[in-house]
């Protein structure tokens, strides 16, 4: 390795996974900074930090995808996150059909806009809410869940499940020995699997006989010979990656950019009063608080150098979206949630091949639900009693968020 | 070599390797995107003039199908030659706008500086109510707005009210100086997108309309055009005036609540109390007498201010906001 002229990075020993998970900005801005790509202890892997070694990582011929030890832990193989080859070219061709353009337009409102509906109908003469589990959160989940054909199971425990392998997922600390340092943290991840697996085999038994339009039996059946559907080992690797991150995202992805948009009132009234700018307010709260921060991860297939640090073939590099979001080279003041900043891309939804798939059904969710939630309560305001408090390293958005309306 | 790009009113150079989102968004006109690769279609748009190259966009992203109907992904495509580009076409025509003659067939002095015009035209002009007409200021070129009191259907005699303003070229200078009847006045029209939604849309749902001074006028229009679509729909509309002496059309109005017992009129002053009227904003007033507008359409004309406190108090009564309307043009009473 080429670190003689390099900065002292010895502060990153220190570096602890409760302080990534509470604010991880302050270690990031540092790695941007001092040591664009650069190995980090307690997570035991190379971590890229900035939006150009991100992207050159995420896009390079030289990596492929390789999903993060506790992710693995958790989700087993092969998901489709950490696959490659023609394993991901099957995956990616099970769950696209479903997410693409044309089709999620066929139905994304008639979908989503009922069940954003309901949700407010229970509590929208209240005058208070808390928008994160009373609305961002079953939002999401319950809108994925129909799709997924999960309709009869409760938003609470979808809820429950995400959050729980959300926890498993991120349990990334290692010793010194590159050891799991918790390996107790499993434990609710595995639960939640056990459970899962006890509601959604029935399920599997019954599409197997009798497909319905839902996507996971189109999984099971979809390019499958007659007679014969994808094995369930197979494919409940990607059930879990739904079942964390597609149903943990949009809603907060929703939430932060309600945060934000009440960090500037004036343009939360501009979004309230043209419902256009949503998806724009929606693009700039994920760049603001990406909510996949750092949870996806590259491997190298042969010696490379990036960012002027020589790895070895088969070196694992985590690329932390949130932080490349923060990339002063890229953005001014980045850690200010603008809506008018220029509008730049951003790296929320990843880049290259392993680019979220969800990207078209996951914008469209977040943003009928804003439009629902600004039609019923336009006098919206934060509950400044309360807090906001984010939290999250390898999933990132704020824990709740109290607000108060005029009834 | 470089194309314009036309989007949205706006004109933007795109080099002939330039991605027409990559043009567009360093010129800092936002387009929606996400993937930039072509894999997730966010970025998909019309072609309504002119030719692209969809480079490497993905078929499954952009179907054979909708490349003949001229759609294209923002992310992906480069301009062969100057293009216009747009989302969904609105699908909604508007009155043609049109250069009149009027001769003047009535000038009356209605309310304190205040006077109603009414203008004939040889031939009828269509229009909705709410819209507004421009005049021509007679030898100074200067061109004036006034929103239109009438109905659609009267269409062959404008009426306009007008705010005198101390020293203005268009009232000092002219309507309250040598305009009589039997002049005749040059005109453009009609403007604007102050108007309810085409019959077939209108829910006959709950209206509150605030007017300021003169503001008041389309309102009148579109009030009168509401209740005769659904004559029993609720209908509150407030006049906020200074003044008793800056009231018109009290029996007008006062008609129009006769005929249809859910309309209701609320002349309200700011600064001459006077016990026969409420006092103070009118914009207050609504929020005092509506306990939620959920489900309710708003219309503002006025001044500024005036329509900024009713934008939110609409807002706080929980209108919701794609159902409020505003008069976009300053009245010329306004400043």
């Amino acid at each position: 390795m080429t670190t003689t002229e390099r900065p002292d990075l010895a502060w990153l020993n220190d570096v602890t996974m409760t302080e990534l998970e509470r604010n991880p900005y302050r270690a990031y801005e540092r790695l941007r900074a001092e040591a664009p790509l650069a190995y980090v202890p307690v997570l035991g892997s190379y971590v890229a930090s900035t939006a150009e070694v991100c992207r050159e990582v995420a896009t390079s011929p030289d990596f492929e995808a390789v999903i993060t030890p506790a992710g693995g832990r958790t989700f087993g193989h092969p998901a489709i996150i950490g696959v490659n080859g023609d394993i991901h070219a099957d995956l990616r061709s099970m769950v696209e059909p479903a997410l693409q353009p044309v089709e999620v337009d066929r139905w994304i409102d008639d979908l989503v806009r009922p069940i954003a509906r309901r949700y407010l109908e229970r509590f929208e003469n209240d005058g208070q809410a808390e928008l994160v589990a009373q609305y961002c959160e079953p939002v999401s989940v319950r809108s994925l869940g129909d799709l997924l054909g999960l309709q009869d199971v409760e938003s609470d425990k979808l809820r429950e499940w995400f959050a729980k392998l959300s926890r498993s997922f991120t349990n990334a600390a290692v010793d010194e020995n590159g050891e799991f340092a918790n390996p107790e943290g499993f434990a609710e991840g595995d639960q939640a699997k056990a459970e899962i697996r006890a509601i959604v085999d029935p399920l599997i038994d019954r599409w197997i006989e009798h497909p319905d339009d839902s996507a996971i039996s189109h999984w099971l059946h979809d390019g499958m010979p007659p007679g014969q559907t994808r094995d369930r080992e197979y494919i409940y690797p990607t059930i879990y990656v739904y079942l964390l991150g597609a149903m943990q995202e949009p809603g907060h992805g929703m939430a932060s950019t309600l945060v934000g948009l009440f960090s500037r009132p004036e343009q939360l009234e501009e979004v309230v009063d043209d419902p256009a700018l949503i998806p724009r307010a929606i693009s700039e709260g994920l760049r603001w608080t990406s909510p996949i921060w750092s949870a996806t991860a590259r491997i190298s297939t042969k010696p490379v150098t990036i960012a002027g640090v020589d790895l070895p073939e088969g070196t694992p590099v985590m690329l932390s979206y949130g932080s490349a979001n923060h990339d002063t080279g890229q953005y001014e003041a980045p850690s200010t949630y603008d809506l008018h900043r220029p509008p730049l891309p951003h790296l929320a939804f990843g880049a290259g091949n392993h680019a979220c798939a969800g990207i078209y059904f996951a914008n469209h969710v977040m943003r009928i639900a804003l439009e629902e939630l600004f039609e019923a309560i336009p006098n919206l305001e934060r509950d400044t009693r309360e807090g906001v408090e984010f939290w999250g390293w390898g999933f990132r958005g704020p824990t709740s968020l109290h607000v108060t309306w005029e009834v | 070599m470089a194309f314009a790009v036309s989007v949205g009113g706006r004109r933007v150079e795109c080099a002939a390797d330039q991605t027409l989102l990559d043009a567009c968004l360093r010129a800092g006109v936002w387009m929606p995107n996400s993937c930039n690769q072509g894999t997730c279609g966010t970025c998909k748009l019309t072609v309504l003039s002119g030719e692209v190259d969809h480079g490497a966009s993905p078929l499954d992203t952009l179907t054979e199908e909708e490349r003949g109907a001229g759609l294209a992904l923002a992310c992906q495509a480069r301009p062969v030659a100057d293009v216009t580009v747009g989302g969904a076409p609105e699908g909604r025509t508007t009155h043609p706008l049109r250069d009149l003659t009027a001769t003047v067939l009535e000038v009356s002095d209605i309310a304190r500086d205040t006077r109603r015009v009414l203008l004939g035209l040889a031939e009828p002009l269509a229009f909705e109510a709410g819209q507004y007409v421009e005049l021509v200021v007679p030898g100074s070129g200067a061109r004036r707005q006034y929103s239109l009191a009438n109905t659609a259907d009267e269409d062959k005699v404008l009426e306009l009210h007008v705010r005198r303003v101390p020293g203005g070229v268009a009232t000092d200078g002219w309507l309250f100086a040598g305009l009589a009847a039997g002049d005749t006045v040059d005109a453009t029209g009609p403007f604007g997108d102050f108007h309810l939604p085409p019959e077939a849309e209108d829910d006959g749902g709950p209206m509150a309309l605030i007017g300021g001074g003169t503001g008041l006028a389309p309102l009148e229009g579109i009030a009168r055009t509401a209740l005769r679509r659904h004559p029993d729909r609720q209908v509150l509309l407030y006049h906020g005036v200074r003044g008793a002496a800056d009231l018109y059309d009290l029996d007008r109005l006062g008609e129009l609540g006769e005929e249809h017992p859910n309309f209701e009129f609320v002349p309200v002053l700011s600064d001459e109390p006077d016990p026969a009227y409420r006092g103070g904003f009118p914009t207050d007033a609504f929020v005092e007498d509506v306990g939620s507008a959920r489900g309710w359409s708003g219309w503002l004309c006025g001044p500024p201010p005036m329509v900024e406190a009713g934008v939110k108090a609409f807002k706080r009564r929980r209108m919701a906001p794609r159902h409020i309307h505003r008069e976009k043009f300053t009245p010329a009473d306004a400043m």
